[in-house]
C-alpha cells in the first residue's frame, strides 16, 4: 500500500472512529507526550520558564542580591535617555546591516564559483565551510585579536610594504570593522545553502538562454537570482536574527568591555555588562525584551518585503 | 519485537495492540522517571553537603595569577592536614571574569563560602546582605593592624578581614633605564614634570616599541593619588564623589601631554595593554620602564620580568614625598557568604588565613604585607628578596601617609570601567579632557547614586 493511499484510507475512516479507536488514539497521544517529556521538561525549565521570569524582571529593580522590586515601566523609560544604550544600538545595527549583506554576497560569490564544477569540490566546500564552524568560537576570536593587534600579523605584512597599520581592534575607528570582517569570514553556512540552491536550478533554463544569446551576466540576473531568491531570503532571515544576537566575538575581541570607547559595545554586550557587571538585572531583562521586539519587527519586515522580490517556482 | 505500535488505524489483532500499549505504558514510566531525574540533577548540585560529624566541604574563591594560585593551594593543603574533617575546594581565575562570576553565583544562591573581596565591591555586597558579619564568629582580630581592620567594618558589621596591606606605587625596571642610559630618579623628591621628562627621554633613547612609562588612567588608584595630591579625594565619607569635573580633566590633560611626547605608549597600545594579564604587561615584558601597580604585585611582576624591579613612590607636585598622598590600602579582604551553611568552619578558616603563622609562611607577601603584626614578625626570615622589598617600601612610607581615604560606596565597582573608557576617548582625541571630565563625572555620579 502506498503512503498516499494509506493516508486517504485513514482520512476516510476518521469520520467513523469507534470508541475503542478513540481510546487507543488517546493512549497513543499519551505515549507521544511521554516520549516528548525530556524535551518538554527542557523547554519549560530552560527556555520558557526563564523567559517568563525575565519578562517579570524587566518590570522590576533587581540587583541579583536582593529580591526584585516592582517598578513598572521604569526600566523602559530609562532606556530613552541612556546614551550608551543608543550607541550600542548604533553599533549593533551597523554590524547587522553591513555585515549580513557583505557576508551573503561573499557566500553567493564563492558558491557560484564552486558551482562551476570545480575539481575537488568536496574539498573546497569543506575548507570554505570550516570558518563557520570555528568563527563563533572563543579560540578564533582570540586569534583574531592577535592577527589584528598593533604588532599583529596584518601590520607585520603591511610593514613589509612600508605601511604603518593602525591597531585594528584597539582603534575605535577600525575595531567594529575588524569584527564585521570576522563575521563575513564565517560565510560557510550560507554558502552551503546557496550551493544546494544553485544545484536545484534546472540547466534547461540556462541552455535556452544561451540559445537566445543571453550573456553570463544576463543569465545571472534573469535566471539565477530569481530562482535563488527563496534561498537568499532564507539566509537573510537567519543571518539577521543571528547577527542581532551576536555576542561572543565582540566580548572576546574587546576583552569584555566593548571598547575601545564603546566602539564594539554591542547591544547584547551592554546588556551583559548591565546585568552582571553593574547589578542591574531588571534593566538588562528589559533590554533583552527590547531586543526580542527589534528582531521580531525586522523579521516581520523581511517577510512582508519578501512578497515583492522572492520568486517561488511553483 | 514491536516497540513502536502502529497507529490504531493500522489493522492489527486487538490482542496484540493492547499488549503493545501496556509495554508502552511501562516504557513511558521509565522514560518519564529518567526525564525527571535528569531535570532534577541539572537543577541541584553545587551547594555544599553537610553531615552531622562527617566531612565539611567549603568553597573558596579568589582572583589572581599563577603564583597566587600555587601559594594559596599550598596553604589550603596545610589547613586540611590539620583539619581532616574539612575539605576546601578552590575556585580561582582572572580579575576580569571574577566579578561577573561572583555576581551570578550569589544571585543563584550558590556563592562560595569564602570569598576574596575587594574594597570596590565590599559595600555593594555587604549593604545587600550577601556577606557574613564575621564579628559574630571566632576570629581573633587583636593582632591586626587597626586601619586595615577598620577598612572591613561598616554598618553591616565586620564583613571583611584585610588579607594584606599595600600601597599604590610606580614600579621601575632598572634594565630598561640602563639600556636607555637614563639614571633612576630619586623618588623622594621627584615631581610629575620629572616623571614626564624622564619617561620621554627613555622613549627617545630606547628601541622602537619601548616606552618610558605605561599610561595611567586604567584604574582608580592613579586617579586617587592625583586627587589626593590636589587636596581632593575619589569619594567623600558620605558616599559622594570627592572631586569636580575640572580635577579629572586636568589629570587627563597631563596624560594627553605625556602621550603627545610619546612618554607613554600609543592610544592603541594602551587599549591592548589593558587586556593583557599581569605576566604579559609592558613592565613584565620590558616594554615599559615604569608602570603603575600596587605594591603587593611587585614580586609577581618581578618573577614575570625575570629581573630586578624597583618600587618607587608616586611623583608629587611639590617635590616632597610628604605630599605624595599615599595611603595603606587593604589589598583584599577575606569575606564569607551570608548564606554559607557552615559559618563556624568558614570563620575558622579565615582565622587561619589571617592569624596563623604557618599560613603566613606559605602566603608570604603575595596579598600584601600581613596585617597581623605577630605573623609579620614571624615570617620575616622566610620572605623572598622581592617580598622584603615590598615590606621595606610599606615601612618606608609610613610617616608620609595621608589621611585614610573614605571607603568606596555602593556602585564603585563600575568606576574603573568609566575611567578606562574616557581615558581612551581622550587618548584617541575623540573628546577633549574637559568634555571627558564632565561626562565621566556625570556617569560616575549616577553609578554610585543608584
Amino acid at each position: 500500500m502506498s503512503a498516499i493511499s494509506e493516508l486517504s484510507s485513514i482520512t476516510r475512516r476518521k469520520g467513523k472512529a469507534t470508541a475503542e479507536e478513540k481510546k487507543a488514539n488517546g493512549r497513543d497521544n499519551k505515549a507521544a507526550y511521554i516520549f516528548l517529556l525530556p524535551w518538554l521538561v527542557g523547554l519549560i525549565a530552560i527556555t520558557v520558564g526563564p523567559m517568563l521570569m525575565s519578562l517579570y524582571l524587566s518590570f522590576t529593580d533587581y540587583n541579583l542580591l536582593q529580591p526584585p522590586e516592582w517598578t513598572g515601566l521604569d526600566n523602559f523609560t530609562r532606556m530613552l535617555s541612556d546614551a550608551r544604550l543608543h550607541n550600542s544600538l548604533g553599533v549593533t545595527f551597523t554590524y547587522v546591516f553591513v555585515g549580513v549583506p557583505l557576508q551573503l554576497a561573499v557566500a553567493l560569490l564563492i558558491a557560484l564559483v564552486l558551482d562551476k564544477g570545480l575539481r575537488g569540490l568536496p574539498f573546497y566546500r569543506s575548507v570554505f565551510y570550516l570558518p563557520s564552524l570555528l568563527g563563533g568560537s572563543v579560540a578564533v576570536a582570540i586569534l583574531w585579536k592577535q592577527i589584528f593587534g598593533t604588532t599583529g600579523l596584518v601590520n607585520q605584512v603591511l610593514a613589509m610594504f612600508g605601511i604603518q597599520g593602525p591597531g585594528w581592534i584597539s582603534d575605535p575607528s577600525t575595531a567594529l570593522g575588524s569584527i564585521i570582517l570576522l563575521h563575513v569570514w564565517t560565510f560557510g553556512a550560507p554558502m552551503i545553502i546557496f550551493l544546494a540552491g544553485l544545484r536545484q536550478i534546472p540547466t534547461m533554463y540556462y541552455e535556452a538562454a544561451k540559445v537566445d544569446g543571453a550573456t553570463t551576466l544576463q543569465q545571472f540576473w534573469r535566471i539565477t537570482m530569481p530562482m535563488l531568491s527563496p534561498i537568499i531570503f532564507f539566509n537573510l532571515v537567519l543571518q539577521i536574527i543571528g547577527s542581532f544576537q551576536s555576542f561572543t566575538q565582540a566580548f572576546i575581541v574587546s576583552g569584555g568591555n566593548g571598547g575601545p570607547s564603546d566602539s564594539t559595545m554591542f547591544f547584547t554586550l551592554y546588556l551583559y555588562q548591565k546585568g552582571f557587571g553593574q547589578f542591574d538585572m531588571g534593566y538588562a531583562s528589559a533590554m533583552a525584551w527590547v531586543l526580542l521586539v527589534i528582531i521580531g519587527v525586522f523579521t516581520a519586515i523581511n517577510f512582508i518585503a519578501s512578497k515583492y522580490w522572492v520568486f517561488y517556482d511553483d | 519485537m514491536q516497540l513502536f505500535p502502529r497507529p490504531a488505524s493500522a489493522r492489527q489483532p486487538a490482542e496484540r495492540r493492547s499488549h503493545g500499549a501496556r509495554r508502552i505504558r511501562k516504557t513511558g514510566v521509565v522514560a518519564a522517571a529518567a526525564a525527571v531525574v535528569m531535570a532534577l540533577s541539572a537543577c541541584g548540585g553545587g551547594s555544599s553537603t553537610q553531615n552531622a560529624d562527617g566531612p565539611v566541604e567549603l568553597r573558596f574563591s579568589w582572583w589572581g595569577g599563577d603564583k597566587r594560585a600555587q601559594l594559596t593551594q599550598e596553604a589550603i593543603k596545610q589547613y586540611e592536614a590539620e583539619n581532616p574533617n574539612i575539605k576546601i575546594k578552590p575556585e580561582f581565575g582572572d580579575w576580569s571574569g571574577y566579578w561577573d562570576k561572583l555576581a551570578t553565583q550569589v544571585a543563584a544562591n550558590d556563592a562560595p563560602d569564602i570569598i576574596q573581596m575587594d574594597e570596590k565591591y565590599i559595600t555593594e555586597y555587604s549593604s545587600r546582605g550577601a556577606l557574613l558579619d564575621l564579628s559574630r564568629y571566632e576570629i581573633d582580630t587583636s593582632k591586626l593592624d587597626e586601619a586595615a581592620l577598620n577598612a572591613g567594618k561598616s554598618e553591616d558589621g565586620l564583613t571583611g578581614i584585610a588579607a594584606g596591606i599595600n600601597a599604590a606605587t610606580i614600579l621601575a625596571n632598572p634594565a630598561v633605564f640602563e639600556a636607555a642610559g637614563v639614571p633612576l630618579p630619586d623618588d623622594s623628591t621627584w615631581t610629575w614634570e620629572d616623571f614626564g621628562r624622564i619617561a620621554t627621554e627613555i622613549t627617545e633613547k630606547s628601541p622602537k616599541g619601548t616606552y618610558g612609562a605605561a599610561a595611567y588612567g586604567t584604574d582608580e588608584a592613579s586617579l586617587g593619588v592625583w586627587l589626593r595630591q590636589n587636596g581632593k579625594s575619589l569619594y567623600t565619607s558620605d558616599g559622594e564623589l570627592g572631586f569636580e569635573p575640572a580635577d579629572i580633566a586636568e589629570w587627563w590633560a597631563f596624560l594627553k601631554e605625556l602621550s603627545a611626547k610619546k612618554a607613554v605608549p600609543s592610544a592603541s597600545e594602551v587599549v591592548e595593554a589593558e587586556a593583557a594579564p599581569l605576566d604579559q604587561s609592558g613592565l613584565a615584558t620590558g616594554k615599559n620602564a615604569m608602570a603603575f601597580w600596587w605594591s603587593n604585585q611587585a614580586p609577581a611582576l618581578e618573577k614575570a620580568s625575570g629581573g630586578d624591579l624597583k618600587i618607587m613612590r608616586f611623583p608629587t607636585k611639590t617635590g616632597s614625598a610628604d605630599d605624595a598622598g599615599l595611603w595603606y590600602k587593604a589589598s583584599q579582604f577575606w569575606s564569607a557568604s551570608s548564606r554559607t551553611k557552615h559559618p563556624e568552619e568558614t570563620a575558622k578558616f579565615i582565622n587561619f588565613l589571617a592569624n596563623n603563622v604557618k599560613a603566613g609562611e606559605t602566603l608570604l607577601a603575595d596579598r600584601g604585607v600581613y596585617p597581623n603584626s605577630e605573623v609579620r614578625a614571624a615570617i620575616e626570615s622566610k620572605l623572598t628578596p622581592a617580598d622584603v622589598k615590598v615590606v621595606k617600601f610599606i615601612d618606608q612610607i609610613k610617616d608620609e601617609l595621608g589621611e585614610a581615604p573614605a571607603p568606596p560606596p555602593k556602585g564603585a565597582g563600575s568606576i574603573q570601567e568609566i575611567i578606562k573608557r574616557y581615558t581612551s576617548e581622550v587618548l584617541f582625541e575623540r573628546l577633549s579632557p574637559e568634555d571627558a571630565g564632565k561626562k565621566a563625572h556625570d556617569e560616575m555620579k549616577s553609578a554610585i547614586s543608584s
